[in-house]
This record gives structure tokens, sequence and C-alpha cells, in this order.
């Protein structure tokens, strides 16, 4: 039996209030031809603790990754997020709200939304963030479809978007969605042998609407040649950044080398992997993209008394408006886990995020040094600087690679051929501060052995 | 700020913490030597963002306020049309902490999660089995996201059949507005058709405007009057005579389960609000959850990839989650590709799995007493208008019998005779300690209110709600022009924002 609603075994009192007999009368207006009669063919309900016996049971055939030694991340970070994020996030008055808009009695949504808004804006150095999108791809294709809105009446390169070769496929599939409706043709931008962007093929992008890249790239690679992007593209490009917002800890905003758009994962700041979803794209920009952006703002007003209050603003952009000439169908967006985000980078401070990216970054260091004393193991980018992740060259399919390291309770990291088919032998290897050393020492001590065995196949 | 709830010892601004101790949590040390971290000197940030430097207790403070100036569910009724603000029970959230979801990799091979894709595999099916279609995607992450995964699907189905004349979608003057926005982003020309004076489909309209060049038609049904549209199978059969797919939003879909089903009434796709129906907390605004289904014809677009099942073989059975069933993922045969970088917000799926287990074939009684709740306020509604002799002031947004889910009102004359609107009554609302309903929408009502109890809701809080409203219909115009004034801040000037651009905090100021 149901335990969720309140008004069972109280139907017949308030039917008869309404001058009815049975439910069947609230349903008579669907046509008989069109009425599915009978039960539903499904299980009959639980209570909630069969439910929860049956989550556990279910659940507890996946393997987590606290339970292994792991080294996935390509884009997603499992960096520590601290328990009071939890605790608040499960307040009601949050979780259960829906969007803001009867302002009254959503200050506090609001003004969390709107201190997001600045954190981020501070994280990036731009002007102007919304309140998030759905994730980092979709976000990376909202900025592409905005930057031909604001660009292609000036474009010699009508509806021409260049993207970085380098870009995973399935961000590229999600960009392609997103734009082909639009008649919008994606381009790609070549690297380098080392793995930077090549700027050569970067000249060719002047005079389309905008450029994506990434900062580190999905090598793992912070490129220093981004700085010059912009003056290469010119103030008629849109020049669009995709960040892992904790490496600008260390590493300079792209806002302060002339980034117009700055998008990217938001999960690392607030919010566990959660396989995937729910994430949060950040969405940022500076003020000529603002009124072609998508998504919901909050803005800064005052109520008639003269009081600070806040409010969404800038609707006219939006869907529920502006219907089909809205900048994006985004309605329901990642608020909640926008508030975690805010959340976790307040604790942070500003002093926090820079030794969060140390952590990063030094386990990285630590791996990339470590690893470059087993001979038949290549680092192809090794004069570069990484900042999380890196590309070891095996001497085997990383594939099998993957295989072998699982037999010995290890997440090795992702095989990249995935992502680069030619790249049969690229293992990409991920850290985060929840690294220990022991742990790069276990990933040393298993591909000594495991490189040793494709010797012994080789001879 | 004078309240009780608003808390004293606090800063009013996040920004304004700046203690010296600088760090919220202290975190161990980096694991190699910082000295050695060698940034590209190009790259080297000059100046670390000015975030607060705020210590716990004080952030838990701050959080904790800023909720108290919040309105959930759970702080009281939230009667907002067209969001199906139902409760969201407590045991989902408990399940989707567990390290067997919130610690998991997309990128995890199929052995490492068996759980997830056997609970992925029995949302598919049961999704499937409720809204009578044939396949079902996880993937997209919001109900507008929905709509633009089944429009792109339904323009490859038209491509592959080398059917590219067809650029049109129609949409009722009704409609939901992500339904011409998103079949406007896949690259669509929207053409809009006019609602009867009673709200109702208009079925010359329809045929007026279909032929070679119709890809779609985007309907929701119950529609966004509340009222089920009678001809629906009729206009199904129209656009497919025409060789157009029917698309379903399933916004409403609250109001119809076991009781009819898009696939009978005659649709091809539908997207489900998993935020809606299957009580995924909203959270001020995100995160949703829209899985679509469609038909067969269909299936081979779906965005990869999904999820199938094989009988478990030797070998398997250590990660299984059974001795039966070996899940894995299927590309389909000419998919669209992917809408969400990984398998879409795989959070709301598993509460919603819980939500579903709640219920079972039961969620037939969940819309019958979403409907019950719907009908039976109307009915209170009217009932407590006639006998305080203020029927004059509104009129119904449909002159039906019956209502399904939810219903609207039309308060033009209220707006005639005093010169109160919708608003104005819907901030009188908020005093009276409720969330107002949906105002302004569907475009097609003047004045409109759109109400929708939901069926977690007692017979008490819907007589209460009923008494509260004619109060606020018989306030001196004064009052609610002036309302509210119990709230934690005044009637917000959302001009003066707009013209005042004040996007982030002013630390210049």
């Amino acid at each position: 039996m149901v335990d969720q609603l309140p008004n069972l075994g109280r139907e017949k009192e308030m039917l008869t209030a309404m001058g009815m007999s049975s439910m069947d009368d609230l349903f008579a207006d669907i046509p008989e031809s069109v009425r599915m009669n009978g039960e539903l063919p499904l299980r009959g309900p639980q209570s909630e603790e069969e439910i929860i016996a049956d989550a556990r049971r279910i659940l507890g055939a996946n393997v987590a990754l606290g339970d292994r030694v792991n080294f996935l991340g390509a884009g997603l970070n499992r960096n520590y997020v601290p328990a009071s994020v939890f605790q608040l996030i499960t307040r009601g008055e949050f979780l259960t709200s829906y969007t803001p808009y009867q302002p009254e009695v959503s200050q506090g949504m609001l003004q969390a939304m709107w201190e997001f808004q600045t954190l981020i804006c501070e994280l990036v150095g731009l002007e102007v963030s919304n309140l998030s999108v759905y994730d980092a791809s979709t976000a990376a294709a909202e900025a592409i479809t905005c930057s031909v809105r604001v660009h292609n009446r000036k474009a010699s390169q009508k509806n021409t978007v260049y993207v970085s070769e380098l870009t995973p496929p399935a961000r590229v599939s999600v960009i392609h969605n997103y734009t082909q409706g639009g008649g919008i043709t994606i381009k790609t931008l070549r690297h380098n042998s080392d793995g930077t962007l090549n700027l050569e093929s970067l000249a060719e992008a002047a005079g389309s609407c905008g450029v994506y890249v990434e900062q580190p790239n999905p090598l793992g690679i912070l490129d220093g040649g981004l700085t010059s992007v912009k003056e290469i593209i010119g103030e008629n490009t849109a020049f669009i950044v995709g960040v892992s917002p904790v490496s600008l800890g260390l590493v300079e905003a792209p806002g302060n080398y002339g980034a117009d758009i700055v998008v990217g994962e938001g999960q690392a700041l607030g919010s566990p992997i959660t396989y995937g979803g729910p994430l949060y794209g950040i969405f940022a920009c500076s003020k000529p993209y603002l009124r072609q952006m998508p998504g919901r703002i909050v803005g800064r007003s005052i109520d008639v008394d003269g009081s600070e209050a806040f409010c969404l603003t800038l609707s006219t952009r939006e869907q529920h408006i502006r219907r089909h000439r809205a900048t994006s169908n985004i309605c329901t967006n990642e608020t909640l886990i926008a508030l975690m985000g805010a959340m976790h980078m307040s604790l942070l401070g500003p002093e926090g995020l820079e030794k969060l990216a140390q952590r990063n970054m030094a386990a990285c260091q630590l791996a990339k040094q470590k690893l470059s004393e087993i001979a038949s193991l290549n680092i192809p980018h090794d004069a570069n600087t990484h900042y999380n992740e890196f590309v070891l060259e095996l001497p085997g399919s990383a594939s099998e690679c993957i295989s072998y390291l699982d037999t010995q309770g290890v997440i090795g990291g992702f095989d990249l051929s995935n992502w680069y088919p030619e790249n049969k032998n690229w293992l990409l290897v991920s850290f985060s501060d929840q690294t220990t050393s022991t742990d790069i020492d276990l990933l040393v001590a298993h591909l000594s052995v495991w490189t040793a065995s494709m010797k012994g196949v080789a001879a | 700020m004078d309240r009780f709830n608003e808390g004293g010892g606090r800063l009013s601004h996040l920004f304004e913490h700046n203690g010296a101790s600088g760090r919220g949590y202290s975190q161990p040390e980096p694991i190699s030597p910082v000295e050695n971290l060698q940034i590209p000197s190009s790259l080297v940030r000059a100046k670390l963002p000015r975030w607060p430097r705020i210590s716990e207790p004080e952030m838990v403070r701050h959080y904790t306020w800023l909720s108290n100036r919040n309105f959930g569910i759970d702080t009281g009724f939230y009667p907002l049309g067209s969001c199906t603000m139902k409760h969201n029970p407590r045991v989902n959230e408990v399940i989707a902490q567990l390290p067997g979801i919130a610690d998991l990799h997309p990128l995890q091979p199929e052995h490492q999660i068996q759980g997830t894709l056997a609970i992925f595999y029995e949302m598919q099916e049961m999704l499937g089995i409720c809204a009578g279609m044939d396949a079902v995607t996880l993937q997209p992450v919001a109900g507008a996201q929905g709509e633009f995964t089944a429009i792109r699907c339904i323009q490859e189905y038209f491509r592959t059949r080398g059917e590219l004349n067809r650029t049109k979608v129609i949409v009722p003057d009704s409609a939901h507005g992500t339904n011409p926005a998103s079949a406007s982003m896949a690259g669509f020309e929207i053409v809009e058709i006019p609602s009867q004076e009673d709200g109702r489909l208009d079925l010359d309209a329809l045929r007026a405007v279909v032929g070679e060049d119709t890809a779609a038609m985007m309907i929701t049904n119950p529609s966004t009057l509340g009222v089920f549209e009678p001809e629906i199978a009729e206009a199904a059969a129209i656009v497919h005579d025409a060789g157009g797919q029917m698309y379903y939003d399933g916004a409403n879909f609250n109001a119809i389960l076991g009781r009819t089903s898009p696939g009978i009434m005659g649709f091809d796709a539908v997207h489900y609000n998993l935020h809606k129906t299957f009580s995924q907390p909203h959270g001020g605004g995100g995160p949703g959850s829209g899985p679509i289904g469609v038909k067969s014809h269909l299936a081979e677009f779906l965005p990869g990839p999904v999820v199938d099942r094989r009988e478990v073989a030797s070998g398997d059975l250590l990660t299984a989650v059974n001795d039966e069933w070996w899940y894995h993922w299927l590309e389909p045969e000419n998919s669209i590709g992917k809408v969400q970088q990984w398998h879409g917000n795989s959070g709301a799926v598993i509460r919603s799995w819980a939500f579903y287990r709640r219920y079972g074939k039961d969620l037939k009684t969940m819309s019958e007493h979403a409907v019950l709740n719907a009908n039976y306020l109307r009915h209170m509604i009217i009932k407590e208008a006639e006998e305080n002799g203020v029927s004059h002031v509104f009129c119904d947004g449909a002159p039906v019998d019956v209502v399904k889910h939810e219903f609207t009102l039309s308060l033009a004359p209220l707006k005639e005779q005093k010169g109160l609107g919708a608003m104005d009554v819907a901030k009188g609302l908020l005093d009276k300690g409720y969330m107002a309903p949906t105002v302004y929408f569907p475009l097609i009502v003047p004045e409109c209110m759109m109400i929708e109890p939901t069926e977690t809701e007692s017979k008490e809080v819907l007589d209460e709600f009923a008494k509260r409203f004619i109060e606020v219909l018989q306030e001196d115009a004064d009052v609610l022009h002036n309302a509210p004034v119990t709230t934690n801040v005044r009637r917000v000037d959302e001009v003066y924002a707009a013209r005042n651009l004040t996007l982030s905090y002013p630390f210049d100021e």
C-alpha cells in the first residue's frame, strides 16, 4: 500500500462533495478509444525499508571509486567535498523549491545564486556568469551558438566556429547536436606533436565567429600559447576557453588573457562525480555577450521599501518569454549542484583554492616523475606542464593494461583510443587531492610488472 | 532585518567575510614539493579570486540564514501550475548518497557498474510501459533537453528517409515555451496554431497548416489549461496522414498514468520530467532529468548508449546483480550521438527509481489522486466564491466539467473591476503563507492563474487554501497593491534590476 497520499481512504468524501461517485468520473473526459484499462503491468509498491534494502543490494554490485586505487578522471575530478556542503544541501527550503519566480519568498536561493555568479566571475576573470547550464559539454555547445549570434553579422567566415581537434568525441557530438540546426560549420584546430595548439592553424580561424579550446587541454597540458590566441583571432571572433575550475587556483584566469566566454565542468567544486550527472556547467562571459547568453541570471535590485533584494533578470532572452526566438531552450538547469559549488568555493577561500590546485598538481607531478623512471614507459608530452593528468605511452595496448590493473584492484585510467583511435597505447592517468604517494607507488609497481610482462611477450 | 528566523550573529553578504585565518577547512599538505610545480610563466595567476575567507561556523550560519529566506514544498503548499511540486520522499535522498551512486565514474567498465545498469534498465522498461513507448533513453538531463533530443531523432528519421522537405514543427499557442525553443534550436521553422475559444486544440486550424512540410506536432495532453484534449486521436491521425510525427510534451504526465498513455493516443515520441512526475527534487531550478521514449521506428536514432541485457554467462557472475541478467550498453544503430557528455543525470534517475518502487503499479493511484485534488480544489474555490459573493471577479480558464492535474482561472474580471491583476493576487497569497500559483501562463488566458495542488496535499490543506484564496480576492485593492508585507523583502522591483544591472557583488562599491 502506498504511504505517500494523504487523501487515501477519503476519496468518497471528496468525490461526494463534488457530486461525483467514483474516481472514473474524474476521467470521464478521456474518450473510451484512448483509455488504458486495468492495472499498469508493473510490480507492486514497496515500503521504504524494502526499497532501501533493494537499493543496497543492487547498488552493492557497483564498484565505487573509493573501493579501489583509481586514476580515472578525463574531465571529472574526485576532489574532497567538505561535510557541511552535504549537510546544508539537504535543507528542504533549498532542496524542494522551484525556480524563484516569486522573489519575495525566494531571496535565499536568489542571493545564493547571485553569490555563485560572483564566485565564478572572480574565478574566471569575466564580468558575467549565469547560474549554470547542464554540464561542460552543453556549456561549450551553448558558447558556440552564442558566439555565432554575436559575431555572425561581421564575420567573413559566416556561421563558422573552430574547435580544438583534441576535444573529446562525446563533447564534439553534443556540440554537433546543438549547432547543426543553426547551420553552423565546425572546423578543427590542429595541434603540434607536443600537444600544444598549433598557432598557424589558429590563424585560419580569424574572421570566424569563435574558437573553442581547453585549458588544461584534454591531454592535461597547460598550454602557455593560449595567451596569444585573442591577438591572433582578433576582436570579432569569440575566444571560448573550457576550464578545469580548480586549476585556476594556480593558472591565470582566462578572462585575463583575452577569453570572451569561459565554460567548464563545475563538478570538481562541490559535487561527487555521481556517474557523470548531475553536474553543473559553468558559463561566464564578458559584457558584449550578455544579451545573447543562455540560461538564468540573478540581478540585485530593491524592494518597494528600498531594501536590497534579488530577482531573476534579463528574462527576455529566455524560452518562456521569447519562445522560438530564445537564446536557448534551457529552462531547468543545475541550480542545486551550483549551490553545492558555491558552498565549497566559500569554504576554500582564495588560499584554499590555491592549495587545492597545488595538491592536484603536486600529485600529478610526483606520478610523472616516478613513472618516467620506468624505462619502457614514455610520456609523450613530457616537456609540457601538466595540471592533474597526463598521457602515458605504453609498450602495449591501453585497454589490455587497464584490464591487467583491474585484476590488481586498480582502476588504471582511461584508454585514449576511445578518443583518438590512432593512439592504441595511450593511457590517460589522472590524479586529485585524494591521490596518495602510496597510490602512486602502487601504480608504478603494477606498471613495472605489466611492462616487464610485455617485454616477455615481445621477446 | 528584525525577524526571528532571520537570525542574529551574521553578516549580510558572503563577501563581507574576510577573516585573517582564511580557510573554511584545513587541507593536508601537497604530496610533493610545491616549489617543483612549474607553470608556464605566461599562465601564472597574478591575483587570486576575491573569494570570501569564511570559517565553517560562519558559512553554515550564512547558508542556513539563506535557506530560512527560501520557500520550498517542505515549507508550505506550493500550487505552482505546470511544475508538479509534490513531496520529495527523503529515502530517495538517502539512497542517492550511497557510494554505489555518488562515487562512480561514467568511464568505469560495465562489470563495475552492474547495479547502476540494472536500475537504468528497470527505469527504461517502466517508463516505456507507462507511456506506451517501445524504447527509452535516460540521457537527456532536463525536460527541454528531452524535447530537443526527441525532435533531433525525428529530424534524423526524416533525413534517413530522404524527406528533407519536412522543415516545420507545429505547436499550439498554449504550448510551453520550451517546445518552440527546442524545435527552433534543432533547425525547424515553428508554426503556431491558435486554440479554440475554450482553450482546446482546434482541428481545423491544424488541418489548415499540416502538409508535406510538416515534420512534427508538439503538444501536451492534458493541455496547459489542465484540460484533456478529447480529439487527440483525430489530431494524431491528421498529422500522421500528412506524414508527420507526433511529439508528447510530458510536463503534464502526472495526470494520466495508468488511465491513458501517449502511445495509446497516437504519439511517436515523448519526454518525461523525472523532476515532476517522479519527484526528483527541483532544487531551486534543477537538476532535473528528461528521459525520452519513442516508438520502434525512432529507436535507432536515440542518443547512445542505452542499456540492454542478456542472460548471465559463466564468468560474469562475480559482479552481476543477480544470477539471471548481465546488463550492458548498446549504441543505437543510427544514433544522433550525445546530448550530454556522459549518461545523463544518474543521480536523478536513481531517486526516481526509488520513487517508482514506492508506488509500483499504484502509480495509477498517484495520478488519480493528483486529479482528485485538482478537481476538489477547483470545486472548493468556486463554492467558497459563491458563498462569499465573489464569483464575479474570476472565471474558469476553461469551461469544462472535470480538469486533470491542474486548472486555470482568469482574473480578468478582477482586473477590470478593481484594477488588480493576477500578480497582485499572487502576492496576496504570499502573505497568507502560500507559494503563489503560476501566473500569466498559458498566454491564451488573460490574467491567468494556474493551480496544481499535486497528490501529496491533504484535504484540509485544500479546504484551507480555498478559503484563504477567497479572502485574498476580497481584499481592498490597496492591500493587494501593497502586498506582500509579511515576506523577507517586499515587492521586488524587477525593472530596476534590469535597468541597473548588478550581476555580481560590487567589491568597489
